[in-house]
């Protein structure tokens, strides 16, 4: 019987040349070593006629170095029984690979090469190129996806977090080899790196390894975090995403949410989730098991370095559009104007006090934390003083978060659906409207 | 050395002593070597199977109710019942009113949700280890004593309307594995998609709803499995107190006609409103318990397994016809089918791509391969073992998916010895036996500006 360990713990820290540093999350249940190397930023730092940059250039790290060629790269990967992927956030961008743990070095060797001698060549950035591309049109297909970007890019309209962490297809083809190579060798140095290990690895090899790996990089100070704090758009809005043959839609309403720094923050996330957070919270008690309108019907807060949105989703068949917009918005106001019950607040301080189990219950996911608290600067006992934080919050100080935070007067709607049988019926469903536009699926 | 086997039966024996319900007896059944672990068979006098893997290193206790039913107990007109059926777990029970399960999980901060596919439906319930009785006492409730009635079932049917048009109606992949399916299989249940036609979800009654129940939810239908910090012994007599009165029933023998051997290839086309076509290749494929389906899964993952496979290098890399190629073979009781999916560029259509298809099955089936490829293959099948491991969860799914598909609850080792023991000369059979011209069905999708297809089916 394997021993039982304590899971508030927090990872073990390397402090390494150059400003670089290193997490450990062991566990030696399975023989498995997750892997991240992150940067401290993101595509909120890609140019904005580069959108993409900070991604594109990370997936080019696979693209061939020093003796090996991109398709040598990828198959020592799988040989190895290693998983890499690339992914991007305004705040950060990172490699995640998993690899079974008696390959550990051998692939640690690969990624030392592979960030030590990048060749960037001319003709895999442009085959890196035309498959984003082809990426970014297939993902409308997605109604889903096609939602959450038209929200990102027109709520935070003029600001670093509206631009995509993938780009559009006019930046990516922008990106010449010049950018990728600038971005390297600005952003990928040792004070820009935070490594992470998680599983089958001792808090002996664990630095060993890492310093390994920022041997390969140049030396360089970590990314200035210049992002402005985002702005409430003005106005009440809707904006629907026109596509054919819709039979269902998807809706978003969003509006200014909380900063991870806010003194309300946790006040706001415990309302946040008595609201739209649970299977039988508020919204989809009246969406989905009272009425059978949308088959899931959420509501959260976003968590950055700066004040994210808070945003609620529905999907309704399209004859059903416009009644269960109008009902989210009711609610909302209904949520805004008269708080949470001492009941309401009791029952999910107890959902997410006793909860917080699976959130820590692997290394990887203990791992994952302590790296968001890195790389979006989170207070310190963000997640490691959660439950403690949970268990201050009353119905009083839950409906002041509310009341101070979120704010209907400034709100946008999103919805993808078919403009010709939606629009007019949504147009009135929203109450004190200040403006209703229409954009073809495929806009950017 | 004491034999754990005799100690567990003689604390059965004792246990058993103070019960009067025969169905609430405990027989030990035996070990199963879990990895390093063990994983134990228990079950009560129902004829309900326990399977209980002790694992201490997380305060959480992973809880699956696996039933032994899913679509391919459904009858033409009655699709979707399985599905449907397992929304309706989660409504009111004679001592719980509607939301009230829900809600009570919820207040314990337990994870709760529910599958059904072709071959069987899953409940599960993720749970802080000090609560695990409460869910114990909650799922025997709602095997036992669900109430059926009409405004529930209404309810629900709309929401599974709704989720059918999430996942399949205005979802291009969705709508097209959906027609997939029902032109590959034309007899055997496979035929018809998990969450049903829209015209049977409408259809459904109280009364079908009940029916379904009392045939199908019976312990000795069902499997539970539980994978976590708990006292084996604690939850087994918690299992017993709560289990051990509900009675067991005659479930219907299996009616389920074997799909007859396709002689040709069927071949369609449809318009949706995407970006891109899309290609299917389908290919009738080994039952799970075939002992070819390891080596036709080796094969897969040659072929289309990761940026080094032959085809994504073919067809992503080199000619940038395709976005992307995935290709796995179907993990059902009976022969489902091995998949092959494109997405073509946009310049690109599916008819310059099947010919590089074509090209990669007559190779597989033709010449060896390599000592390297095949390790490579075996070492991506390897990590995606363990890492379906690594949770309490994922053991417990594994657990329950291949005792109630295979009978063998541990079968996710011997796979990956399978995997392993797998040579070339095995593929260059499997793809022999199983790559034929004749067994498969095409499909294609284009955009609805494009070009028409040459023999749109629709």
């Amino acid at each position: 019987m394997k021993a039982a360990r304590g899971l508030a713990a927090a990872p073990l820290r390397f402090e390494l040349d150059g400003g670089a540093l290193a997490l450990l999350e062991p566990s030696h249940d399975v023989p498995l070593v997750s892997l991240v190397l992150a940067l401290r930023c993101g595509s909120a730092a890609d140019p904005s006629d580069r959108s993409g940059l900070a991604r594109i250039t990370m997936r080019m790290l696979r693209r061939g170095c020093e003796g090996m060629s991109a398709e040598q790269t990828d198959f020592r990967i799988d040989a190895l029984g290693a998983e890499m992927a690339v992914d991007a956030s305004p705040s950060t961008v990172a490699i995640h690979a998993q690899v079974i743990s008696r390959n550990l070095d051998a692939f640690v060797d690969l990624l030392v090469r592979m960030l030590g001698s990048p060749a960037f060549h001319d003709a895999e950035l442009g085959k890196l190129k035309r498959e984003s591309v082809a990426e970014i049109v297939e993902a409308r297909d997605s109604d889903r996806v096609v939602a959450h970007k038209a929200m990102q890019r027109t709520f935070f309209a003029g600001h670093p977090y509206g631009q995509n962490p993938g780009g559009t297809t006019g930046s990516v083809e922008a990106i010449d080899r010049d950018d990728v190579v600038a971005f390297h060798r600005r952003y990928l140095v040792k004070g820009n790196v935070v490594i992470a290990f998680a599983g089958d690895v001792t808090p002996e090899r664990a630095p060993v390894l890492a310093r390994r790996l920022v041997d390969a990089l140049a030396s360089g100070d970590a990314a200035p975090d210049s992002v402005p704090e985002p702005r409430s758009p003005p106005g009440r809005r809707l904006l629907v995403v026109d596509k054919p043959e819709r039979t269902q839609t998807q809706i978003l309403v969003g509006t200014m949410g909380t900063s991870p720094h806010d003194d309300d923050h946790v006040p706001l996330l415990v309302s946040s989730a008595i609201f739209g957070g649970t299977f039988t919270s508020r919204l989809m008690r009246e969406v989905r098991s009272k009425r059978g309108w949308s088959y899931g019907a959420s509501a959260r807060a976003g968590t950055d370095r700066r004040r994210q949105a808070w945003i609620m989703w529905t999907f309704p068949a399209a004859q059903d559009a416009a009644p269960c917009l109008a009902l989210s918005l009711e609610l909302l106001e209904t949520w805004i104007a008269s708080g949470v019950t001492p009941r309401e607040t009791s029952f999910i301080r107890n959902y997410l006090v006793r909860s917080h189990a699976f959130d820590v219950d692997t290394a990887a996911k203990r791992m994952s934390q302590a790296l968001d608290v890195e790389l979006l600067s989170l207070p310190a006992d963000y997640f490691t003083g959660w439950v403690d934080k949970v268990r201050t919050v009353t119905a009083e100080s839950a409906t002041a978060a509310v009341k101070n935070r979120i704010r209907t007067d400034s709100l946008l709607a999103v919805v993808v659906g078919t403009a010709s049988e939606v629009l007019e019926p949504l147009r009135a469903a929203v109450p004190r409207l200040d403006e209703a536009s229409v954009v073809p699926f495929d806009a950017e | 050395m004491r034999d754990p086997a005799a100690g567990r039966s003689a604390w059965a024996a004792q246990a058993n002593a103070d019960t009067r319900d025969e169905g609430a007896t405990l027989t030990y059944e035996g070990p199963h070597p879990f990895g390093g672990e063990t994983l134990h068979r228990w079950r009560l006098g129902n004829g309900l199977t326990v399977l209980v893997l002790v694992d201490v290193t997380a305060p959480i206790v992973a809880y699956y109710t696996w039933i032994n039913v899913g679509s391919r107990h459904e009858r033409p007109g009655k699709t979707g019942l399985a599905h449907l059926f397992e929304h309706l777990m989660f409504g009111e029970t004679e001592k719980l009113g509607a939301g009230a399960f829900d809600r009570k999980l919820e207040e314990i901060g337990a994870e709760t949700n529910a599958a059904t596919w072709v071959d069987w439906t899953y409940y599960h319930e993720l749970i802080p280890a000090d609560r695990i009785k409460l869910t114990i006492k909650l799922e025997a409730e709602r095997l036992e004593r669900l109430v059926l009635k009409e405004p529930q079932v209404a309810s629900e049917k709309d929401v599974v309307a709704n989720e059918r048009r999430y996942r399949v109606d205005d979802d291009v992949e969705g709508f097209a594995s959906e027609l997939l399916y029902k032109t590959a299989f034309e007899l055997h249940p496979y035929h018809w998609p998990t969450i049903g036609w829209m015209d049977d979800i409408r259809g459904f009654t109280p009364e079908d709803c009940v029916a379904f129940y009392r045939t199908y939810y019976a312990p000795n239908n069902a499997t539970l499995v539980v994978v976590g910090h708990v006292r084996e012994r604690d939850i087994l007599l918690a299992i017993r107190d709560a289990y051990g009165r509900i009675p067991r029933q005659t479930v219907p023998a299996e009616d389920v006609a074997p799909e007859p051997t396709q002689l040709s290839q069927r071949q369609l086309s449809i318009r949706k409103p995407t970006t891109s076509e899309k290609l299917a290749v389908a290919f009738k494929g080994p039952a799970l318990g075939d002992a070819d389906h390891a080596a036709l899964t080796v094969l897969s993952e040659v072929l289309f397994g990761g940026r080094a496979s032959r085809l994504y290098r073919s067809l992503v890399v080199e000619r940038e016809l395709a976005l992307d190629v995935r290709g796995w073979v179907s993990t059902f009781r009976d022969p489902g089918l091995f998949e092959c999916w494109t997405t073509a560029r946009a310049s690109h259509t599916a008819a310059e791509i099947l010919p590089v298809l074509d090209e990669a099955f007559e190779r597989a089936r033709m010449d060896l391969v390599g000592e390297e490829e095949l390790a490579r293959a075996q070492a991506r099948l390897e990590l995606g073992a363990v890492q379906q491991l690594e949770t309490m969860s994922g053991k417990a799914e594994q657990i329950g998916f291949f005792e109630t598909v295979l009978g063998d609850p541990t079968h996710a080792f011997h796979r990956v010895q399978a995997f392993r023991r797998t040579t070339a000369g095995d593929l260059r059979r499997v793809a022999r036996r199983y790559l034929l011209h004749s067994a498969r069905t095409v499909l294609t999708v284009v955009p609805e500006t494009g070009p028409a297809p040459a023999g749109a089916a629709q």
